[in-house]
């Protein structure tokens, strides 16, 4: 209803209230048929009128006025305006109306604040603080958000939770589920104090807290069950971490054993070759040299090849051990300088691979490179490995480049194998891939996934060569294809600085 | 090797104390090192070893890493709660092993199994000639900006730690205890690369420049790392 409107037909009825008196009045005297009696209607009709109008208007301003400044006040309410408390006003309907637009509006403030209190707990609680803190917390936080004497939640079936009845004049019992999804976790349980009106929006909102701290408490068990199975996990690595170390041990011991025992006898048959030597040279006859070298005084190899496969074995046990570091995202690579061509040349040494032929070009410049040693030299014995077992016994060439502008220097190696298929060339760095040349071939398969990983990790790369037109091409695969990986390292010059 | 500082200044075998329960290695190994002239003396585990202990001082003790009662790293640990004699780890955990990084703690080298004699012996030459490098102590305080840690093998630049490597490391140890004099190339390539035969003086350029950075506050205007070019390098204190 508008203003104007009210105005109208409050001003209306009143002056139909004055004029309909005066108007029955005067067609009596009319019908009478007085002299003046027309003249003295139509006065008593305008002097209605005018009373009419100035009553009307006094009643619309005593009734519209206070409507207009109620509505005004409303207005502010609904946008959540602080208001000033109304003055008094009289008994009456108007008064009324102001009284429970006051308690309306006493009532909003409230749950406002309610709603506040409540969000500024529920945003505070962390998963991490468990669910025992969580549940001690949200109960204090109800009492203190809701404004209830006592609150505390009570964990299970909903239904199995006895539920207290309302007793007329004693704080009132309140409850509300612990819901969360379609999960009842339990129910948050308290009391109102018998003066205050509990309406079905204190319900809603207690409700909502109470919804609330179920999704914390769930969040809270999840943490703990993921924090749980980390520790579980970062246990189960240690375990697996210290298996490992043992097991190294175990293997590592009788390798060092055999191979300082071979190391030894290499260094024996060396020097009894020397005195074969010096007898064949004259001319009697060597009797402790014949054992452990040739007659031609060449020392005997055999404790050498030992000392070569121990070393092969225990490359092997130190590449399983890597895996497991792969996993475990630990390799933590320690970048020392080196020269890469000396490098290559003891990894082919320690290869023990002599029957095969071997050629280095070193055109390194001088550059070294910043690497972990001991990685590279892994990633160095894979390949000359792999060349080696898929050459058949042709010769192992390795190139050393320069790439200055990159600040790299690059080990080339490569065999004159039957190369590898454009299916292979796709698989080759996976973990325990093979590929079609290796079928019958020993090794773990991990040599080059390995290679790849320690290569990245130093900030290199390791990577098969395209075939180039000519021998190497993937449809021309078969004796003498070959193929060739190039291992890229970061480099500086050999400059004084 | 010999050991300087005897009587009279004479020359003495290098005292090494070797332990590992593998009875067969142990003797293999005291052998090899007897006949290289080394003075050395054998214990099967950990508790034997500080039974030895008590009866003197070695240069320098070889201890493996698993052994059982008392293992190789709670034995440096306890030695080097005793006194600051340099150790040599030998042990089937390599460099990228978890347990390495407690190794740089206490021990100046580890060596991993199986060894290679020459690389071993090379290894302990290298850490008895650093014996004649005495740092003023644990911590080398080079200016506001630059404290060396090297037994923890790190220094702080400006509030940050810096991770060093064992080689920048020894070459920064052999600096430090020639503190404001020129340490020539050749002698720094000996501390850093000993055992390495093909190592050059450009190791030594390389591995500088690259310290700088790690060490300077400005590599280009270097404060502490000063090149004497031809010569070698000098560790400054920075002037207050």
């Amino acid at each position: 209803m508008s203003g104007s409107g009210l105005r109208v037909r409050i001003t209306i009825a009143v002056m139909v209230a004055a004029l309909l008196p005066v108007g029955a009045f005067g067609l009596l005297l009319l019908a009478s048929g007085s002299a003046g009696a027309v003249t003295l209607v139509l006065t008593a009709l305008v002097v209605a009128a005018l009373v009419g109008l100035a009553v009307g208007g006094l009643l619309v301003g005593g009734i519209v006025g206070p409507l207009r400044a109620l509505e005004a006040r409303l207005d502010r309410i609904t946008a959540g305006e602080r208001v000033e408390p109304l003055p008094q006003l009289p008994d009456d309907e108007l008064g009324r109306l102001a009284e429970r637009q006051e308690e309306l509006a006493a009532d909003l403030g409230r749950r406002n604040r309610q709603v506040a209190r409540a969000v500024d707990a529920i945003t505070a609680w962390a998963p991490a603080d468990g669910a025992a803190v969580l549940l001690e917390r949200a109960a204090t936080d109800a009492r203190e958000a809701l404004g209830l004497i006592d609150a505390r939640i009570v964990l299970g079936d909903p239904d199995a939770i006895e539920i207290e009845e309302r007793v007329p004049g004693e704080p009132r019992p309140v409850s509300a589920d612990l819901l969360s999804g379609r999960d009842m976790a339990g129910v948050l349980l308290g009391h109102a104090p018998a003066t205050m009106r509990w309406e079905p929006a204190d319900q809603d909102l207690l409700e909502l807290f109470a919804a609330s701290v179920a999704v914390a408490l769930r969040d809270a068990e999840l943490l703990a069950r993921v924090e749980q199975q980390n520790a579980r996990l970062v246990a189960l690595d240690a375990e697996k971490d210290d298996f490992l170390r043992g097991i190294s041990h175990n293997l590592q011991t009788p390798l060092a054993r055999i191979r300082a025992y071979a190391d030894q006898l290499a260094a024996e048959a060396e020097a009894a070759a020397a005195v074969a030597a010096a007898a064949v040279e004259a001319g009697a006859d060597s009797g402790a040299g014949a054992r452990t070298a040739g007659a031609s005084g060449e020392p005997d190899r055999r404790p050498a090849i030992i000392a070569e496969q121990s070393e092969r074995l225990s490359r092997m046990v130190r590449q399983l051990l890597t895996v497991s570091r792969l996993d475990s995202g630990v390799l933590r690579p320690v970048a020392e300088v080196f020269a890469l061509g000396p490098r290559v040349r003891r990894a082919w040494e320690a290869l023990g691979a002599g029957e095969v032929p071997f050629e280095l070009v070193d055109e390194a410049g001088g550059w070294l490179a910043l690497a972990d040693p001991d990685q590279v030299d892994q990633v160095l014995w894979a390949l000359l490995d792999n060349a080696v077992k898929y050459g058949g016994g042709a010769a192992v060439r390795v190139r050393v480049a320069l790439d200055a502008a990159a600040g790299q220097v690059a080990v080339t190696v490569a065999d004159e194998g039957p190369g590898i298929s454009d299916a292979d060339r796709e698989q080759l760095f996976a973990r325990y891939a093979r590929g079609g040349r290796t079928e019958e071939r020993d090794g773990t398969g991990l040599g080059l996934y390995v290679g790849r990983a320690l290569a990245r990790a130093n900030g290199g790369e390791l990577a098969l060569e395209p075939p180039s037109p000519g021998s190497r091409t993937s449809a021309r695969l078969g004796a003498g294809a070959g193929a060739a990986f190039t291992l890229a390292l970061l480099a500086e010059a050999p400059t004084e600085g | 090797m010999m050991i300087g500082g005897g009587p009279a200044g004479q020359e003495r075998p290098a005292r090494l104390l070797l332990v590992d329960d593998d009875s067969n290695l142990l003797v293999l190994l005291a052998e090899q090192l007897r006949d290289d002239g080394y003075d050395v003396a054998t214990a099967r585990d950990g508790v034997e070893a500080l039974r030895r202990l008590e009866g003197g001082w070695p240069d320098l003790a070889i201890i493996d890493m698993m052994m059982p009662r008392l293992d190789g790293l709670s034995l440096a640990r306890e030695i080097k709660a005793r006194a600051d004699l340099p150790i040599i780890v030998l042990s089937a955990i390599d460099a990228a092993d978890s347990k390495a990084e407690l190794l740089d703690e206490v021990a100046e080298d580890y060596v991993t199994k199986p060894y290679h004699y020459p690389e071993l012996r090379a290894r302990i030459n290298r850490v008895l000639r650093r014996l004649g490098d005495r740092l003023p102590g644990q911590r080398v305080v080079l200016g506001p900006a630059l404290v060396l840690e090297l037994h923890r093998r790190s220094a702080t630049v400006n509030g940050v730690a810096v991770v060093l490597t064992p080689i920048e490391s020894r070459l920064l140890y052999a600096l430090a205890a020639n503190l404001g004099q020129t340490v020539a190339t050749e002698t720094l390539l000996l501390r850093g690369w000993a055992d390495t035969e093909d190592a050059d003086p450009s190791y030594v350029w390389v591995s500088m420049r690259r310290l700088r950075t790690k060490v300077e506050v400005d590599p280009n205007h270097p404060r502490h790392l000063v090149t004497v070019r031809g010569v070698g390098y000098r560790l400054e204190v920075e002037p207050t």
